[in-house]
């Protein structure tokens, strides 16, 4: 939690960003601070709310993005009670953070300034003498009394505190007064709206206002008050007009947290509740819930009153669902079936017991995922004998016993997806996870290539160490049975070696060329058709690598293959395998020119990470095999030795006393590959026999694990890495062997960030592996951006996700074509939102297309919107990725309904006849998508096309984020509208990606607003040449 | 493009004869060679470009009893790197004006006499009026601050006012992030708005905002120097405090460490403050109580314009690692004085340093 007005902070994840503006702090201009509010888009009835003083240093100390619209205020002003309120259960005498205390001291001294504003709303000082009412409000003196070298100090410093928080204009103010000038600071009230009328908000007998009439002072007393507003203000208007109807907002506060996690998602339109599954699911809700539909008050009643709120969950969880997927869920016999696995034998805890963020990822995952075959029946990795075995054999907690012993029962694939409802509710890696990775690894081969049983069933025996590992075989679906298995047992085999450091070197190696492995099949230089043979020539020589040796070597000839089967070359340079990982070679100017830019990046990294270079390495290694068998002297080598040497520890800031007392073990673990760079000159100075000196070069193993992790950690380098350039330790020190974790084994699994804010302990590293390597390096480097507006900041729980989907996606292959199609997808979703706006009907098609994307209460406004030919407003609010998906759904579900097509519509069609391939969604999709390692457990590049994902326990944040796929779609709409090439978004997206995380000015982490307002902004400072400027070429417009 | 270590690098060009192997800018080149290298590669009829960046030194030098020596002469100074005697290529002192050393256009310069003895404390506000001096001001809003925070405002507010117009001043938060609250300016005003528009923050990332004003610091020309106003501990940075020492030390900027009481009982916290500003030339400063801030800022501002300002273009060095750098006095009058000033630094690598996002944001 950030910000001036949340100094203690929270115990969970969620973060207050303190949006605060440097501009226009006299608010004379401000069209909020004169009252004049622009009139709210919600259809149902509201109020206005006063505030006193201007808008903006409230949303200061609210905690609240001043950019933001007068009608968000008080929902987000809610969201932040709710949040960083209070301290401690709300049913036990919750107590107010600082966050709270200090909000209500501003709004006091608000009311006092606002006093001495007076009719005119203004405050007046007309000379130093006259300033001491306002000075003593605001916490301030003269410092020497009046005269030119007047200056202010605090002298109330609580006072003052408020004053420099809010935003007052301190500087003006003394700047005024020493030059004897007036002091004008307008201080008008600010009227915000507000759902609904004062009296509605009258719960358990409670005013809506407190004491003195002030609403918003009551909203801040009263957190179950302000979670149902917030709860209230995401629901469509004529959802939440109905309930303030029936049953009433004081019936509807015990549903407060239900309301809060799955109130989004109802949606209730002429009277009727809409349900999962349409009409023909209505019967089937009936039964379930025991009340029907059409009585709206009785049904949610029932339904958020069964079973402590699982029933709400799993109905909350299924509107999520686009229509395509519902068909199976809500059949009649599985609903109830379904559900009944849901909630167990026992519904305790339901999910309203969690205060901040809902449970259960499992669920929403399950039924988002669930992949089905063109028989419209779940696709089941193996076959459901299996699952039978496998949920058998993982009793990770007491619900996975429960199903354990029931699935010996199991005949068919129903019974498997019913078992993973009822898995769903255990929070711990187990078979539901099994079950969900294996669904996406074999979600994307192709029938006559899925997974055998015996592989699935490997895999799920070997889960618990290697999951992280499976993003390989989710990502390449060319890599088949004998691959995954090879992989498999050449782990475990690098696994036994018994030394930790030798066996943390060899698995550093191993991932390290795998790493680039995975780079190289990426960028479509290891030719799909070969990536099976590749991948066993990479995997082979560690099969029996034991010994240091033994380990360099296999490393060494593991990288040749991989270099070999990407090129052709046979001994290439550290140099040239920078170029070849850069990209491939290119035939143009422009493309010749980013790949040395990206490789002249790498280089860098590798330079300031002072790395042993690949040529030493293998020159001293063959002149030690020279030196055993007596064709070469050790003069010739010691240079080659001495440079291993070269590399010198940053000048000690800490005594080994004081780093032992400090950061006991974490700085230490690295220090003996120095130790073996002068052993190693010893050896090569005198070895005791030949076969010393041979087997000597298992000492470089260290060295060679370094550099080529060294690589990996280059080619993924976050746009504004400051760690990658300034910490040559934080390569060295990524800890395969474990040495800094005291309990488990990460080896295999997605590497922990260690040693953060520990000053003696070297700075922070990565312990554990390569895999999720992008997104943990973007982890690492997040904190290094600056963000545009003072106090904004840069979302932990966003930012590594945004960041990951730059930098991973490259555009080598993409054509003109293909970018040009990406804008005109945009454009022809615009022009369909417009020409809705004129047509009834294409209207509803229109919004029954996003109701795939978007949830009920946007789903109002556009249609709103479009009801009142507010076209630009829509425009606005309508994400890229909606747009694209508009069209591409459009084009599939009406083929002929071409007369709806506008000029770029009908340029889009000419393409798509002249062009398929290249204009095709799965071709774009791929090439324009981003990755989901989270959410779809691959590092593929693909447009899901979800809604907004909410903020889960878990690994929620990393599944929000993956739902925003906006980025990439709108950056290449923005290079081909400028004329640039396709193969410029290599530089173009992370440096926009990089300006556009800078300008994120956000209320909390789920504030999409904000997300697509600093993507716009940053496009049209792009458009203006104010950032990433760059010759354009001029071949994008032409074919 | 990265910025250079100090205003006044150069690019020799040592260009002997035609070869196959010359490296451009805009190719790939190799890691430079070492200054040593170089000449006897030029023996050899290849022709290289190499960056020398010029090292300048902020210099202290202090009496028994702490006050500054003022009225040196360069002739006064030895400066050694590893074991290579140099050549002073400018010298400047305080409030005048530099003299150009190495330049044979710069008329013999007529430095003041040496005035031994008659040093000067920090009395009478002299201003630091150093023509080019930036000073790079950050402020640690972190949770740390919260009680103290108006008067912390207050004292920086008083040393923004204190340095007279010819300096540039830049104002920077921090907390977990940084905020860029006033870019280098000489606009007082700016910079007292920036202080007074800081808001309290959560957790303190002391060293990636040193790092990140470093980097911004090392965009501009002239002299520098960074004042921090902390309040202990850090908790939340990546990067370790050797890094961002040793990135000081290279580009020759001292960092000044104000910190309060709590910093003084935090042992980690009080080792790295009184380091690393001794390793960089600069001070730390442990103040118990808002008028000890004040004290603090004053000595700062004192010390700011006592500085000698010494610079050299380094001999050829093969060390491509740490270099010590030692100043001395010369002469047996000189012997009781104390000099405070960086203790090395290490050569950049100068191969591959594209534009990033982060050296483009202060353009904008």
């Amino acid at each position: 939690m950030l910000g001036s007005s949340c100094p203690s902070a929270s115990t969970n994840c969620l973060r207050v960003c303190l949006c605060f503006s440097t501009d226009t702090l006299i608010a004379a201009d401000n069209p909020q601070a004169k009252g004049t509010t622009p009139p709210a888009r919600a259809k149902d009835e509201q109020t206005q709310v006063t505030i006193p003083g201007p808008l903006r240093p409230f949303l200061r100390m609210a905690a609240i993005s001043q950019q933001v619209a007068p009608d968000e205020v008080l929902p987000l002003l809610a969201r932040n009670v709710v949040i960083d309120g209070y301290r401690g259960s709300p049913d036990k005498d919750p107590k107010p953070t600082e966050f709270l205390v200090l909000l209500k001291r501003y709004l006091q001294q608000a009311k006092e300034l606002q006093s001495l504003a007076g009719s005119a709303e203004s405050l007046h000082v007309a000379n130093c003498q006259e300033a001491a009412p306002l000075l003593m409000i605001i916490g301030y003196r003269l410092k020497e009394g009046c005269g030119p070298d007047t200056e202010l100090e605090a002298s109330e410093p609580e006072r003052a505190f408020i004053a420099n928080d809010s935003g007052f204009p301190i500087a003006e103010l003394e700047q005024a007064v020493r030059e004897g000038k007036r002091f004008v600071y307008p201080f008008p009230s600010s009227l915000v709206p507000m759902i609904f009328r004062a009296e509605d908000w009258k719960l358990s007998g409670k005013g809506g206002e407190n004491s003195d009439g002030d609403f918003v002072a009551g909203l801040l007393e009263d957190p179950l008050r302000a979670r149902l507003y917030w709860a209230l203000a995401r629901m469509d208007s004529e959802t939440r007009g109905f309930l303030r109807r029936a049953p009433g907002l004081p019936k509807l506060a015990p549903f407060s947290a239900l309301l809060d996690f799955y109130g989004a998602e109802l949606s209730i339109r002429s009277g009727r509740l809409l349900v999962p599954g349409g009409a023909a699911a209505e019967p089937a809700w009936k039964q379930l819930v025991g009340a029907s539909p059409d009585s709206p008050e009785e049904f949610l009643t029932k339904l958020w009153s069964r079973d402590e709120g699982w029933l709400a969950a799993y109905f909350a969880a299924l509107s999520r669902l686009k229509q395509s997927q519902l068909a199976y869920f809500t059949d009649a016999r599985r609903l109830p079936r379904f559900y009944q696995a849901l909630r167990g034998n026992d519904a305790h805890p339901g999910p309203a017991r969690f205060l901040i963020f809902r449970p259960n990822p499992g669920l929403l995952l399950l039924v988002t995922r669930l992949q089905f075959d063109s028989n419209d029946e779940p696709l089941v990795p193996g076959n459901p004998q299996i699952w039978k075995e496998i949920v058998r054999h993982q009793p990770t907690s007491k619900v996975a016993s429960e199903w354990a012993h029931k699935a010996g029962s199991w005949n068919n694939s129903e019974q498997l997806v019913e078992g993973m409802f009822g898995l769903s509710r255990s929070l711990n890696n187990g078979p539901l996870q099994i079950f969900l990775t294996l669904s996406e690894i074999d979600r994307v081969r192709p029938r006559n290539k899925r997974l055998s049983p015996q592989t699935v069933r490997l895999l799920a025996d070997k889960f618990a160490k290697f999951d992280d590992q499976y993003l390989i075989f989710s990502e390449f679906r060319d890599l088949d049975d004998q691959s995954i298995t090879r992989f498999l047992a050449v782990g475990e085999a690098l696994d036994r070696i018994p030394d930790r450091t030798v066996r943390g070197n060899a698995i550093g190696i191993l991932q390290a060329n795998i790493g680039l492995w995975e780079i190289l099949a990426r960028q479509g230089q290891i030719p799909s058709t070969t990536l099976n043979d590749s991948w066993q020539r990479l995997l082979n020589p560690f099969s029996h690598a034991s010994n240091p040796t033994q380990i360099f070597d296999a490393g060494r000839t593991s990288l040749a293959e991989i270099i070999h089967d990407a090129s052709g070359a046979t001994n290439p340079s550290e140099n040239e395998l920078i170029s070849l990982l850069a990209g491939p070679e290119q035939s143009s100017a422009d493309g010749r020119q980013v790949r040395q830019l990206l490789a002249n990046r790498m280089r860098a990294v590798m330079e300031s990470q002072r790395l042993a270079s690949l040529d030493t390495l293998f020159s001293l290694a063959n002149g030690l095999k020279r030196l055993s068998e007596g064709k070469t002297t050790a003069e010739a080598l010691v240079p080659l030795a001495n440079e291993l040497r070269e590399f010198e520890m940053p000048r000690p800031m800490f005594t080994s006393r004081e780093r032992t007392a400090w950061a006991g073990g974490l700085y230490d673990n690295r220090q003996t590959e120095l130790k073996i760079g002068r052993t190693l000159v010893q050896i090569v100075q005198s070895p005791r026999s030949p076969q010393e000196a041979a087997d000597a070069r298992g000492q470089l193993a260290p060295f060679l694990r370094d550099t080529l992790v060294g690589l990996n950690y280059a080619y993924y380098e976050p746009p504004g890495a400051q760690m990658l350039h300034n910490n040559p330790l934080f390569v060295r020190y990524h800890d395969f062997a474990g040495l800094t974790v005291v309990s488990g084994d990460q080896a295999w699994h997605t590497p922990l960030l260690f040693g953060r804010g520990w000053a003696a302990g070297g700075g922070a590293h990565l312990v554990g592996s390569l895999a999720d390597l992008p997104y943990v390096l973007a982890q690492t480097e997040q904190d290094f951006i600056v963000p545009e507006n003072v106090q904004a900041l840069v979302w932990e729980d966003l930012v590594p996700s945004l960041l990951t989907s730059a930098v991973l996606p490259r555009w080598w292959r993409v054509t003109p074509v293909e970018l040009h199609a990406v804008t005109l997808y945009q454009r022809t979703g615009e022009e369909l939102l417009s020409a809705a706006a004129e047509n009834a009907d294409l209207r509803r098609g229109v919004v029954e297309i996003l109701s795939d994307r978007i949830l009920p209460q946007k789903q109002e406004q556009i249609a709103n919107d479009l009801s009142s030919g507010a076209v630009q407003q829509i425009l606005a609010e309508v994400t890229p990725a909606e747009t694209f998906y508009l069209t591409a759904e459009f084009r599939r579900r009406f083929p002929a309904g071409n007369s709806d097509w506008r000029a770029s519509g009908r340029e889009l069609e000419s393409l798509v006849s002249r062009y398929p391939d290249e204009v095709s969604w799965e071709r774009l999709s791929q090439d324009f998508g981003v990755p989901h390692p989270a959410l779809a457990q691959t590092y593929a590049r693909e447009l899901l096309n979800v809604k907004p994902f909410p903020a889960i326990m878990g690994y929620s944040s990393r599944l929000m984020a993956e739902s925003w796929e906006s980025n990439n779609l709108y950056w290449a709409r923005l290079a081909d509208e400028l004329g640039y090439s396709p193969v410029m978004l290599n530089r173009l997206v992370p440096e926009l990606t990089h300006r556009m995380i800078e300008k994120i000015f956000a209320t909390h982490f789920e504030d999409w607003p904000a997300v697509l307002r600093a993507m716009r902004q940053t496009g049209e400072e792009f458009r203006q040449g104010k950032v990433a400027p760059l010759p354009k070429s001029a071949i994008a417009s032409s074919f | 493009m990265r910025g250079h270590q100090l205003a006044a690098c150069v690019a020799l060009l040592l260009f002997v004869g035609l070869n196959s192997t010359v490296h451009g800018q805009q190719s790939a080149p190799p890691p430079p060679a070492p200054e040593s290298a170089s000449v006897s590669d030029v023996d050899n009829g290849t022709v290289f470009r190499v960056n020398v960046d010029m090292v300048q030194l902020n210099v202290a030098v202090i009496d028994r009893k702490g006050n500054y020596v003022t009225g040196l002469r360069p002739s006064d100074f030895e400066i050694i790197e590893d074991t290579i005697p140099q050549k002073m290529a400018t010298f400047e002192e305080g409030n005048q004006d530099p003299i150009m050393l190495l330049n044979p256009m710069q008329p013999a310069s007529n430095p003041s006499a040496s005035s031994v003895g008659d040093s000067r404390t920090g009395s009478g506000s002299p201003q630091f009026s150093s023509a080019g001096a930036n000073v790079f001001i950050l402020f640690d809003t972190s949770n740390y601050m919260y009680r103290g925070f108006v008067f912390a405002q207050d004292a920086i507010s008083d040393f923004v006012r204190s340095l007279d117009n010819t300096a540039k001043i830049a104002f920077y938060s921090y907390s977990r992030d940084v905020a860029r609250d006033a870019l280098l300016t000489s606009d007082r005003s700016q910079v007292l708005r920036g202080v007074r528009s800081t808001v309290a923050g959560a957790d303190a990332a002391l060293y990636n905002a040193l790092l990140l004003v470093l980097r911004d610091a090392g965009k501009n020309t002239g002299r520098k120097v960074i004042v921090v106003f902390s309040n202990g501990p850090d908790n939340a940075s990546m990067v370790p405090p050797e890094g961002v020492g040793e990135l000081a030390q290279s580009e020759g900027i001292p960092i000044y460490m104000i910190s309060t009481r709590e910093a003084k009982q935090d042992p980690m916290s009080t080792a790295v403050f009184e380091r690393m500003s001794a390793s960089t030339g600069g001070q730390a400063y442990f103040a118990k109580n808002w008028k000890e801030q004040q004290q603090a800022f004053a000595s700062v501002r004192d010390d700011l314009s006592h500085l000698y300002a010494l610079s050299y273009y380094p001999q050829p060095n093969p060390n491509r690692g740490w270099r010590t750098i030692t100043v001395k006095l010369i002469g047996e009058k000189l012997k009781p004085f104390r000099i405070r000033t960086r203790n090395g630094y290490r050569p950049r690598p100068t191969g591959f340093t594209p534009d990033t996002p982060a050296d483009t944001a202060l353009a904008r």
